[in-house]
């Protein structure tokens, strides 16, 4: 049927729903394939061990498993060429030929990323929430042993990851020190404790919201285009079955220079009000560190703030409240990476855009008040989940993150992001505004791949 | 149940569009459609509506990625009998060509309608996806594309232009000030310019 | 109010249609295609905002009865400018004198040699008024928008050296670099 509820045990889990909030401990194990029958044959042991979309009925399981594919993947495993023709063109080029689209230049080329992280070596990515330590090894080592039981199947990449420890216990935090994991879209069907639609949806005229049609993230439901087309055709999707319940998945390591970007702003703050460094980064992010937004509260953050239940780390929009970016400013990361109602014309040009975040940070955090490097490998896993990686993430990165002129910003790009030039720089708005520069390298790719998320009865003829 | 054909042909460039179309930041995009008899007489008529109502044309001029756009009726051509005339339309914008249709469609809806209705095969400017194919099955590549300001998007054209009046009236106002005077102008011109910086 | 469809407020269109000779458009289309490498001529049309050269091969038919199919393919030069139409024209045919004959050389109907006053009245013949024409800044001529272009750089650096300079360093600063 072309509209939700949805078929829950056709879809995988992780998508609607986040698990990394729960579980502690999540590892990304990535496989190569060198037979398509052992690869085929090891997809068929794990089967009935990959979690889907249904509640769970029997209480939380220890761990969780997930199953992805790249392009290279699909080929590996015997999908036929014109099967294969009919997946997007953005996934079956890979995100290392996807450069140039994403910025990824100077130090995030894809010839200075890790060797072992350019897409064309990864075929399977299995990803494993578990919630604690032990319980991560089992499912590891059950997944390894199957590989070698399979034969023709080697573990291509392991990347572990670990929630960070928050200073106020309350929401968890990634490398720069900001609450993260929240804020994401409110889905027709999807049910949810707090009303997402407020703050996730689509901001529509006198302050209401809408949820966004289900095809947006998932592939064989109507999505905002098709939902309003008289002869009911779904959007585009890869051949049946891979057409149902499936969807496109990012996945890219990224580096964080937290000691360069603490020096960066606390040398800038000095000549902004009177040494407020903690205020010119919240400015930078959209956000105090524990989530408050600077929408809501743009001269502290409000005390016990808790992101995870407060409906004001959501429910605000910019065209009203805060036009000029005099309270959370127009370039600032939040508000570039979903403008809300922020671009005019009712939401018209953002509603297309929306993406479901999941990852994880990853390494060790850096010692509170460093502003030195130590040479240890830290960032943010960043997974999200999107029908179009082009139209959606893709055009996130490009025409609000990697640039300005959708916000009148000129050139300018994320702030947070960083510039492989270390030549930009940031408008805060005010009365005078501040000029925020030089923007170092904050954040460098380090490897990526564009994966595709089977349904279960698409993983189920994958693997036979 | 009838699943829409496969993935978007194009080449996959940053811009969404063939890299002979852009320059810099500039993409231009050229369409011909064939216009109907009534369109003969229908398109002068919204062409001097839109010309005469500022009002009209106002969505357009607030998009803020369009340096320039252009809707020609081509009723003969040397050395070839029309039985139809051709609905020109050329424009020169920045941003993606995804994002440039997508704003036609979605904003500028009554707009498209007035201008393609009268072309052959003219769905209706939503749902996007098949205003899309209409327009791609249309669009010409261009051969050469020249832009004498490849590097700056409309906005910051716009934000240029506006700073350099500006600047033009402080440099007259502050005139022989003294600097504690004319650090507080500074201070008021740079808050006024900010959105042009 | 406007009068002139060709304008918006002081910046023109100019739209030109030739038909290519048989057998030429692959030549032609090589050509143009290769113009960016070495410069686009356009360049030293100082009063050109924008400009392209497009190959028409055909109409694309959408199920009308008796299509239109183009005998030949034809050759679209467009352009936004500031000022007239007639002294474009003028500049064109001088500024273009080199590549005019490989480009609308190419094209039927055009005078031999294709220079001078008898291109500009083959051009202008052949130009197709516009219906309508949005510009987002129609008063700004060329020169205008670089020279605003290159001002802005120039403010933006300055504004940002200037945050924490004393009153009198600001004026003296100012005066060395957005002096006017």
């Amino acid at each position: 049927m072309a509209s939700a509820p949805f078929d829950l045990a056709d879809l995988q889990g992780d998508i609607l729903r986040a698990y990394g909030n729960t579980y502690a401990c999540t590892t990304y194990l990535f496989f190569r394939v060198d037979d398509a029958g052992a690869g085929r044959a090891w997809l068929r042991r794990l089967l009935p061990r990959v979690t889907t979309a249904e509640p769970w009925t029997a209480g939380k399981p220890e761990a969780t498993l997930n199953i992805a594919v790249t392009a290279a993947g699909v080929k590996a495993l015997g999908v036929p060429e014109p099967v294969i023709a009919t997946f997007s063109k953005e996934f079956r080029a890979g995100m290392a030929a996807r450069a140039p689209t994403l910025g990824d230049a100077g130090p995030s080329d894809p010839d200075r990323w890790e060797p072992e992280l350019r897409d064309g070596a990864l075929h399977v990515l299995a990803t494993v929430n578990a919630l604690d330590v032990g319980a991560l090894q089992r499912e590891l080592g059950r997944l390894r042993d199957d590989a070698e039981h399979a034969g023709g199947v080697a573990v291509a990449y392991e990347q572990p990851t670990v929630l960070l420890p928050s200073p106020d216990e309350r929401g968890s935090r990634e490398h720069f020190g900001y609450a993260d994991g929240f804020a994401q879209p409110a889905i027709a069907g999807v049910e949810d404790a707090t009303d997402r639609r407020i703050g996730g949806g689509v901001p529509e005229a006198k302050g209401a919201w809408r949820a966004l049609a289900p095809g947006e993230f998932i592939l064989g439901y109507e999505d905002e285009d098709t939902r309003v087309d008289p002869n009911r055709k779904l959007p585009n999707a890869p051949a049946d079955p891979f057409g149902r319940s499936g969807t496109y998945m990012v996945w890219r390591k990224l580096y964080q220079d937290v000691a360069l970007f603490r020096h960066v702003l606390r040398e800038a703050a000095e000549l902004y009000e009177s040494g407020d460094h903690e205020k010119l980064a919240a400015k930078v992010v959209g956000r105090w560190p524990n989530g408050t937004p600077l929408v809501v509260s743009p001269d502290a953050p409000i005390a016990d703030f808790d992101p995870k239940t407060d409906a004001r780390t959501n429910a605000f929009r910019y065209a009203d409240e805060d036009p000029h970016g005099l309270r959370c400013p127009l370039g600032a990361h939040i508000r570039r990476s979903n403008p809300r109602d922020a671009l005019g014309f009712d939401g018209l040009l953002s509603f297309r855009h929306r993406i479901i975040r999941r990852g994880m940070p990853y390494g060790p955090p850096l010692a509170s008040e460093a502003t030195q490097d130590d040479h240890v490998d830290r960032g943010l896993v960043f997974v999200c989940f999107n029908a179009s990686i082009s139209r959606q993430f893709e055009g996130i990165q490009a025409q609000w993150l990697n640039d300005g002129n959708v916000f009148h910003l000129g050139h300018d790009s994320d702030f947070l992001m960083g510039d492989p030039h270390g030549t930009g720089k940031m408008t805060v708005e005010g009365h005078p505004p501040f000029l925020l520069g030089p923007q170092g390298p904050f954040v460098t790719t380090r490897g990526g791949a564009y994966l595709f998320v089977p349904g279960m009865g698409a993983l189920a003829a994958l693997a036979g | 149940m009838a699943i829409a054909e496969g993935p978007s042909a194009g080449p996959l460039t940053a811009t969404g569009t063939d890299p002979r179309n852009v320059d810099g930041q500039a993409i231009c995009i050229t369409v011909f459609s064939t216009v109907k008899g009534w369109g003969r007489l229908w398109l002068p008529l919204v062409f001097l509506y839109a010309r005469l109502v500022p009002s009209a044309h106002g969505t357009l001029a607030r998009l803020s990625f369009i340096h320039f756009a252009r809707w020609t009726l081509v009723r003969r051509l040397p050395e070839q009998r029309l039985r139809h005339p051709h609905l020109f339309f050329e424009s020169n914008f920045n941003g993606g060509w995804e994002e440039y249709i997508d704003a036609f469609s979605h904003i500028l809806t009554r707009g498209m309608t007035l201008f393609w209705g009268s072309s052959y095969g003219f769905p209706t400017p939503l749902p996007t996806g098949r205003f899309k194919d209409y327009i791609k099955r249309h669009e010409i590549v261009a051969s050469h594309f020249y832009s004498a300001y490849p590097d700056a998007t409309t906005t910051i054209v716009l934000s240029a232009l506006e700073l350099d009046a500006k600047l033009r009236d402080f440099r007259a106002r502050t005139e022989g000030m003294d600097p504690d005077g004319f650090a507080r102008a500074w201070d008021e011109f740079v808050t006024d310019v900010q959105g042009c910086l | 109010m406007n009068t002139d469809p060709d304008r918006s407020g002081q910046a023109g269109a100019l739209t030109v249609l030739t038909p290519i000779k048989p057998g030429a458009v692959d030549d032609l289309r090589g050509y143009l295609e290769g113009l960016r490498a070495t410069g686009s001529p356009l360049a030293r049309l100082s009063r050109t905002h924008f400009g392209r050269w497009v190959i028409v091969t055909d109409f694309a038919s959408d199920g009308e009865r008796e299509p239109d199919r183009l005998a030949s393919p034809y050759l679209l030069f467009t352009a936004c400018f500031d000022g007239t139409l007639d002294s474009y024209l003028d500049e064109l045919c001088e500024e273009l004198s080199a590549e005019a004959p490989a480009i609308w050389g190419r094209c039927t109907g055009v005078p031999q040699p294709p220079v001078g006053a008898a291109l500009k009245a083959y051009l202008r013949a052949h130009h197709a008024t516009t219906g309508f024409f949005v510009a987002a800044y129609p008063e700004a001529e060329v020169g205008q928008v670089r020279h605003a272009l290159a001002q802005r750089e120039a403010v933006i650096a300055f504004a940002r050296s200037a945050q924490g300079m004393d009153p009198a360093q600001l004026r003296a600063a100012f005066l060395d670099q957005l002096g006017g």
